[in-house]
């Protein structure tokens, strides 16, 4: 078992038996004679036409990739270590492995729908044995292809070997779960088309060579050690777009269809609802969606405009079916493989069964080597060494007579100072057009951040940071960095926002507790008492503290209890005198009895002086009566705190009353108060 | 009780009063850092616009000569240009003079706090955080197909070169340099910086698994041969010397590797100590093609001459001459 990070190389994992029908036979001889015969019956099976999903480890490049992959073998890692070796194309070696990974590119050859597996071999090429699938893919190529791209049976051992990871790693063994797997590599670099500067697509298919080993090129080919980068192999496309064009062309298509009836009319069975578009689309006169044996007129009629293939197909495509997305990949992948071979060359071709395949593009032209070391290296502000000696171009166009190609247009060096400035032009806000000098960020020299022995300093505006250069002109270098920055500040909302967030946090704080501390420099408040929590209730405190101090500031001057009494202007000389001459008895002669007998005394034997009779009739004095009783009633009314009307008002009172009434009657002894209440209690009762 | 009317002088005094002893008050406290004294999102977005990101490219690099088709450009960051930068932004938030005053109080340790920021921009998976001073930024900006065709280079910086031609070291390691941003501009134009002034870059094509390949030269136009290094089969290791083999092709067909021929050429190469015949492991070994590694800077050799790497049209003398003409 390897270490991690280590693998190990084998060159074959042959397995003992090729897949097939066995019969094993056995006998046993004992001593009472021989037993009956065994014969058991084994069947090993192995893939044929289609590799199974689980086989495929990795590819490389990767599937639907694009890349610069012109230094790079692409290689496929099968699960099964002996899968390479498990049929045997060649009976007297069994190291000689049965799949090969042959890359076409672009109108190299022809990538079938799925056919009969019996279709999948060139005709005349019967393959025995039991299948695993009922219908496969298949490649077809002409002879010109196989000679040339196929590998050479002497290859085939060379291309495929065994390694051996350990389990654990994951990068290595890609899930594999013994550690073992087969590698296939294919025989050819991909090439970037240097005639057209153009990307090419190339298909990866690993391929079933089963009775047709000897279809590969003979192994003593001539070789070189120098290829030719802009050559091309075989393009069947520009004969594709005359194929419904040119009769005689087209007569020969339809001959040779007309020839292999049996396919069309299989095919045709392929053409169901399940087919997406991009299979539907393809001019392939095997996918041509007729079921009448006149192919040609259904290649024909597939439109230019069908076979362009977009992006937006395929996803609406897999958008719409996700289960079926895997078969749209595959479809899409095979689109430019699907011009009909048979049709348009006039050698033989070859059909192999494909058990896998992918495809990937070759977008770009030399290794990452190459590139690398070809970089002109420099400090930034260096120009080109030589504009002739500039970098070579991706592929060189094709000759048209011996003219050189056009130079460049020439266009005066930039200035360039070795302290890393460029001189620009500049128009100045005067309008006039200057020159001034710039360096950006990024330096040939290393450069002081600060002024030695100086702290750092604040620019408030770009023109701070503007600087006159002795030769008069402007170095902007600084100025246009800050008004980049406030630019690229102003332009993102929420950093505007932030920054303002952060000026009111930070310094408008500090502000303010600076102007409440000059303030209140004079104003000394007693230090709060505890459980006050916070300003409003301090505040509420210390008011009502304060005001309870010195009301008469605070609120206001306090009213007197009592007010002083008016005086009597009418009241003159010694009150006994007034007293009496009210009454009307003399006050002198109670004075001098008052001596003798007492006052009390001296009052009593006064007489008290009458009115006399007549000065009331009996209606004058009833009137007064009334008169009297009514103010008695008001008075009352008044110390009751209520008024006379209305009588809702009245009503709560009296039930106030009646309760305790009710029980203390018996105990109290009713007063004369007592009945002038019940007076005007029922009489409040009377409207 | 005497009242008292906050007049403008009174606010004058107090402006200056909070200027004067403004104290950097922490408002958040990062994770890595402690206590800030700007908030996080306004400090993350400097730190980025520090390493120059969203920055018009033709602010970086101002006229198309000076970086041309296949070439890499070595430079260093000029950090007052970077602080006119963040001085820019800045300027944004400040309203009145009082603002501008306060913020000068604050920049020195708002610069410092944007200095250990930038080393947070770029945090690798499993990389510890480096902490401390601000240093030199260097870094360089390349060019070239490269970039487009093999999208996910890796780039790595190194003070010294004592690690070995094949080791990766952490970041964390105090022979690498921090990668402080690492983007394409475009797709075949790639910036990167770096947390210091390196010895020595790596630039590594990105790795895909095992590979099977050749080295490609074009020797003449479109006239291609390729060849492999030797390795020896009995220690799996290039043989030392790095001697190489040709590899054969079919005459006719482009790309198409003659493996039969190749392997004849392997196999009679006595680097390799192959024996009398070839197999397809052997083969393999010799074809394993692994992730291409350029190194630029060799500190064992002495500094190239300046005049090689760097070539102004107007040389520091003339600058000078003209200068002093105008100064007299």
């Amino acid at each position: 078992m390897p270490t991690l990070g280590h693998f190990v190389l084998h060159s074959s994992a042959v397995p003992p038996l090729t897949a097939g029908d066995y019969v094993l036979e056995g006998d046993q001889q004992v001593a009472g004679g021989a037993t009956a015969p065994y014969e058991g019956h084994l069947r090993i099976t192995s893939p044929r036409y289609r590799l199974p999903a689980d086989q495929l480890l990795s590819t490389f490049p990767p599937a639907n990739s694009e890349g610069a992959f012109e230094a790079k073998l692409p290689q496929v890692v099968l699960r099964r270590r002996t899968l390479p070796w498990e049929r045997a194309v060649d009976p007297f070696d069994r190291g000689v492995p049965w799949l090969a990974l042959v890359l076409i590119a672009e109108g190299e050859g022809q990538l079938s729908a799925e056919v009969p597996v019996a279709q999948c071999v060139t005709p005349g090429v019967v393959l025995t044995g039991g299948n695993d699938v009922a219908t496969g893919v298949y490649l077809g190529v002409s002879q010109t292809v196989v000679d040339k791209v196929f590998p050479t049976k002497a290859d085939l051992a060379l291309l495929a070997h065994v390694r051996e990871v350990d389990i654990d790693d994951t990068e290595l063994a890609m899930g594999d779960d013994d550690g073992f797997m087969a590698v296939i590599m294919a025989n050819r670099l991909p090439q970037f088309d240097r005639a057209n500067c153009a990307p090419v697509r190339y298909l990866a298919c690993l391929i079933n060579l089963e009775g047709q080993l000897d279809v590969l090129p003979p192994p003593s080919q001539p070789f070189t050690s120098v290829f030719q980068g802009n050559l091309i192999v075989q393009d069947l496309r520009a004969s594709q777009v005359t194929f419904g064009q040119q009769a005689d062309i087209q007569a020969m298509g339809t001959g040779l269809v007309q020839a292999n009836a049996p396919l069309v009319t299989q095919v045709t069975r392929r053409t169901d609802a399940r087919t997406a578009a991009p299979v539907a689309a393809a001019p392939s006169a095997l996918t041509a969606p007729t079921q009448s044996a006149r192919p040609a007129s259904g290649a024909s009629s597939a439109k230019a405009s069908q076979w362009t293939y977009t992006a937006q197909q395929v996803e609406s495509a897999v958008a719409a079916a996700p289960t079926d997305a895997a078969r749209v990949a595959r479809d899409v992948m095979s689109r430019d493989w699907r011009v009909g071979i048979d049709f348009a060359v006039l050698e033989k071709t070859f059909r192999f069964p494909v058990l896998a395949y992918w495809s990937f593009a070759c977008t770009g032209a030399g290794s990452f080597e190459t590139l690398l070391q070809g970089l002109d290296v420099g400090l930034l502000g260096t120009l080109p060494a030589d504009p002739a000696a500039a970098a070579r171009p991706e592929c060189q166009p094709v000759n048209a007579g011996s003219a050189p190609p056009p130079p460049p247009p020439s266009r005066p060096d930039p200035e360039g100072t070795e302290t890393g400035h460029i001189g620009l032009d500049y128009l100045s806000r005067r309008g006039e057009s200057l020159r001034a000098w710039y360096r950006g960020p990024c330096t040939p020299q290393p450069i002081e951040r600060d002024e030695p022995g100086t702290t750092p300093t604040l620019a408030h505006t770009s023109d701070q940071l503007r600087r006159v250069v002795p030769d008069g002109r402007e170095d902007l270098s600084l100025a246009s960095a800050f008004e980049i920055g406030r630019l690229l500040a102003l332009s993102q909302p929420s950093i505007v926002s932030g920054l303002m967030r952060w000026r009111q946090e930070a310094f408008g704080a500090a502000r303010a507790a600076e102007l409440a501390a000059l303030a209140l420099k004079d104003v000394t408040t007693a230090p709060p008492a505890a459980g006050i929590a916070d300003l409003g209730h301090l505040l509420g405190r210390e008011l009502v503290l304060k005001a309870a101090a010195d009301p008469t500031r605070v609120l206001a001057s306090s009213r007197p209890l009592a007010d002083a009494g008016r005086p009597l202007k009418y009241v003159t000389g010694d009150l006994d005198e007034v007293i009496a001459m009210g009454f009307g008895f003399d006050a002198a002669v109670v004075r001098k009895r008052a001596d003798t007998v007492g006052v009390l005394a001296a009052l009593g034997e006064q007489a008290v002086p009458l009115a006399k009779g007549g000065g009331f009739d009996k209606a004058a004095q009833t009137s007064l009566k009334a008169t009297l009783n009514d103010t008695v009633a008001t008075i009352t009314a008044d110390t009751l705190k209520t008024t006379p009307r209305p009588v809702s008002i009245a009503a709560p009172i009296r039930g106030r009353r009646a309760a305790p009434k009710a029980g203390k009657d018996d105990t109290i002894e009713r007063d004369a108060l007592d009945d002038l209440l019940d007076a005007r209690t029922t009489r409040t009762e009377r409207p | 009780m005497s009242t008292k009317t906050i007049s403008a002088n009174v606010m004058m005094q107090s402006v200056q009063r909070a200027t004067a002893t403004l104290q950097a008050v922490p408002v958040e406290t990062d994770p890595n850092l402690g206590p800030r004294i700007i908030t996080t999102d306004v400090r993350q977005w400097m730190a980025r616009l520090r390493l120059l990101e969203t920055v018009p490219f033709a602010y970086l690099v101002p006229d198309a000569l000076l970086l041309p088709t296949e070439s890499i450009r070595f430079f260093y960051i000029d950090r007052a240009w970077t602080d006119a930068l963040v001085q820019g932004a800045l300027s944004v938030g400040t309203v009145s003079s009082a603002d501008r005053a306060q913020l000068e109080q604050l920049y020195p340790q708002l610069r410092d706090e944007l200095d250990e920021e930038e080393r947070l921009v770029r945090q690798p998976l499993l990389e510890a955080v480096q902490q401390g001073p601000a240093g030199p930024i260097t870094g360089f900006v390349m060019r070239s197909r490269a970039i487009s065709g093999w999208p996910g280079v890796h780039v790595r910086a190194y003070k010294s070169d004592s690690a070995a031609d094949n080791a990766v070291l952490p970041e964390s390691d105090p022979n690498r340099l921090k990668l402080l941003r690492l983007e394409r501009l475009a797709p075949a134009v790639l910036l990167a910086l770096f947390d210091g002034v390196p010895a020595v870059v790596h630039v590594e094509e990105p790795r895909q698994g095992i590979q099977f390949g050749v080295r490609l030269t074009e020797s003449t136009p479109n006239n291609f041969s390729a060849s492999v290094f030797a390795r020896d089969r009995n220690t799996s290791t290039d043989v030392p010397g790095f001697p190489t083999m040709p590899v054969s092709f079919r005459a006719g067909a482009p790309g198409v590797i003659d493996f039969r021929r190749t392997a004849e050429t392997f196999r009679t190469t006595p680097s390799t100590n192959m024996g009398p015949t070839m197999e397809s492991a052997e083969y393999a070994l010799q074809m394993l093609r692994f992730p291409y590694r350029q190194v630029f800077g060799d500190p064992n050799a002495a500094p190239p001459p300046m005049n090689t790497v760097f070539r102004p049209t107007i040389s520091m003398a003339v600058l000078k001459a003209d200068m002093s003409a105008v100064l007299r």
